[in-house]
């Protein structure tokens, strides 16, 4: 039995592309299944998907903790989430990071020549995850864009694993991807898929990455039943565990969500700040002595809502680049 | 005298690092309105998108005192916060409410028709995003006819929901509270104008914004804004106000662009022709209802506040 995790963020397809995989297996005579992590997770947070392949009945229904593979579909997720945790212990594989410890860490329980499969632009040579595994890279985001014309790079990614893994066939990827995403979304957006699949299949290319990455391990907050305030009440303040209460939420870095950020032109800028009214995350500062606005790219999740009300066109808004 | 965009402060009050999607406009609508409102507040949020990316425990987007407990608890909830600030002679305090259009239209009705009736002293804010957005998409009482929700699939018996979007506005209205509004966030002058005069009305003050959900409606992240005054343009939503019993239309819809307006959203992709037709009648109805409304209003109303 072969289990796979998928790592995204919420919008890229993670789930979808584990129902996709599954039904690939399914048409090569297989026995599959496909499950999401459920959470509340919105739209550009990290989120999970599951998939398991086998020769025989599966029986196992939990969560996958020791992954053979893993498809990490978002380009800075690897950099934030240890994607090769798990995987020690497997022929390839060398080194080893404390289990159970880090939740972020995509490489965590990568299995016998297990791989890890990633959307980035680097070589595999030039990765680096906390452990050294066999790694499958394709720039996934540029080939989403090209033939999607959005970064959903779940049926690219499906290409790569088959090229990587060769697990199952890139002819069973595309039917599995008709079935799957047919179903869903219609036809032709289906046939895109398929074309990005194909591409994603045709550029992947596998090696060795490095490994030896560190995951700070994140204190989590607690408390025991005592320790709680009545009705859960809580002040604002500074703890081991990051802020906590009311305006705690600007400690998260909600930036790294994004595919696009937005470049302000301060010559044609009129200090209109109807991107300012628009931002929905409040990343749009005023400027009164430049008569222009600025953005704090901390929390810009990139939605270009900015670029689209600005009347005189001063935002552009411009592809993220890896480094 | 009318709010502008500049008098606006620049300090949130809806912190940065909310967890909402990229291009949320129900992020966009309360991080401005709590601007307006100031930080004399206290905020309750039910069960809602809202409830979650304003951060779970212990972590929190608000900085003013937040409070959040069940579903259908909004109207009940903030009668009481308001009564307890009058209690304690904080008069200053202004209690908030902000629930989605499932914990307004269908879960939360009950408790909302109550305080209104009471006329307790509170704003009730209510973002229509026209589904339960929060638990992925199932269709509520404000889902308009047509749209395809994971609960009003689009098979081969049905195409998306077949009822209509319930106007809970108008339910408010005829509650004769002193105030009654409808927003979008794709108007912000109209917006924060109609929130600075909620704020400075006493007694109950009802407020519903249009708030385009780019998961929930299959739209490209970017466009909420030209969404919402499409939505404005057609007739998918009317910008209202009714101040002690007397309706006045803000804006008055150019009837047209339906198809351009479903056409860019995902939910409305499989309407045909027929199922358009229908949908137009129905909002060309809802517009002749309005303007008679409002002319019989005005003229039943006319200078008395105590005539409500």
């Amino acid at each position: 039995m072969k289990e796979i995790i998928l790592h995204g963020r919420g919008g890229q397809g993670a789930v979808l592309a584990a129902q996709a995989l599954a039904s690939a297996a399914v048409f090569e005579d297989k026995y599959a299944m496909a499950f999401p992590h459920f959470g509340a997770e919105r739209r550009g947070a990290p989120v999970a998907a599951f998939a398991r392949i086998a020769e025989g009945r599966i029986l196992t229904k939990a969560h996958i903790y020791k992954p053979d593979y893993v498809i990490v579909l978002d380009p800075w997720l690897a950099g934030l989430v240890d994607v090769a945790k798990g995987m020690e212990g497997h022929e390839g594989t060398s080194g080893g990071v404390p289990m159970g410890s880090v939740k972020t860490d995509i490489c965590q329980g990568l299995n016998k020549k297990g791989a890890a499969v990633l959307n980035t632009a680097r070589p595999p040579d030039e990765v680096r995850l906390s452990l050294e595994v066999c790694v499958g890279t394709v720039d996934a985001t540029t080939i989403a864009l090209e033939t999607l014309g959005h970064p959903a790079t779940n049926s690219c990614m499906l290409g790569a694993f088959a090229k990587t893994t060769e697990e199952v066939s890139i002819g069973s990827i595309e039917k599995g991807i008709m079935d799957v995403f047919g179903e869903r979304l219609g036809e032709g957006i289906a046939e895109r898929n398929v074309k990005a699949a194909k591409l994603g299949f045709e550029r992947t290319e596998v090696g060795m990455c490095s490994g030896g990455r560190e995951f700070p391990a994140q204190k989590k907050w607690l408390p025991d039943v005592d320790e709680l305030p009545p009705g859960c009440a809580i002040r604002s303040q500074d703890t081991e565990y990051g802020k906590l209460g009311p305006g705690s939420t600007v400690q998260n870095e909600t930036g790294s969500w994004r595919t696009f950020h937005p470049i302000v032109d301060d010559e044609k800028c009129t200090y209109c700040m109807l991107c300012w009214f628009h931002c929905p995350d409040g990343c749009i500062g005023r400027v009164p002595d430049k008569e222009s606005v600025s953005v704090d790219y901390f929390y810009c999740k990139g939605c270009g809502i900015c670029s689209e009300v600005c009347p005189v066109d001063a935002i552009t808004m411009v592809r993220e680049v890896e480094g | 005298m009318r709010l502008k965009l500049k008098d606006l402060p620049e300090e949130n009050i809806f912190s940065s690092g909310h967890t909402a999607c990229a291009g949320c406009g129900a992020a966009m609508a309360i991080r401005n309105i709590a601007k307006v409102l100031g930080k004399e507040i206290i905020i309750y949020v039910p069960a809602s998108c809202l409830s979650v990316f304003n951060g779970l425990f212990p972590s929190c987007a608000w900085t003013v005192p937040y409070h959040h407990t069940v579903f259908e608890n909004t109207g009940a909830a903030i009668s009481g916060l308001s009564r307890a600030m009058k209690r304690k002679g904080l008069d200053n305090v202004t209690v908030v409410g902000i629930a989605g259009d499932g914990g307004t239209a269908d879960i939360g009705l009950q408790a909302l028709s109550g305080a209104a009736e009471r006329n307790e002293d509170v704003i009730y804010i209510c973002y229509d995003n026209e589904a339960y957005m929060n638990t992925g998409v199932q269709r509520s009482g404000s889902t308009p006819h047509g749209a395809s929700t994971t609960t009003t699939p689009v098979g081969k018996l049905m195409k998306g929901k077949q009822d209509f979007k319930k106007d809970v506005p108008l339910i408010m209205m005829a509650h004769s509270v002193p105030y009654v509004a409808t927003a979008s966030v794709s108007f912000p002058l109209d917006l924060i104008n109609k929130v600075k005069k909620a704020k400075e009305t006493k007694g109950f003050r009802y407020l519903q914004v249009y708030a385009p959900c780019v998961p929930g409606w299959g739209y490209e992240q970017s466009k909420t804004v030209e969404l919402g005054k499409l939505a404005v343009e057609c007739g998918m939503w009317f910008l209202l106000e009714c101040e002690n019993g007397q309706l006045k239309i803000n804006r008055e819809p150019k009837m047209k662009n339906l198809e351009t307006y479903l056409k860019m959203q995902g939910r409305f992709r499989h309407m045909d022709e027929k199922q358009i037709a229908e949908l137009q009648e129905s909002i060309e109805r809802k517009w002749e209802f309005y303007k008679g409304y409002a002319d019989l209003t005005q003229r039943l109303y006319s200078g008395s506040e105590a005539s409500v």
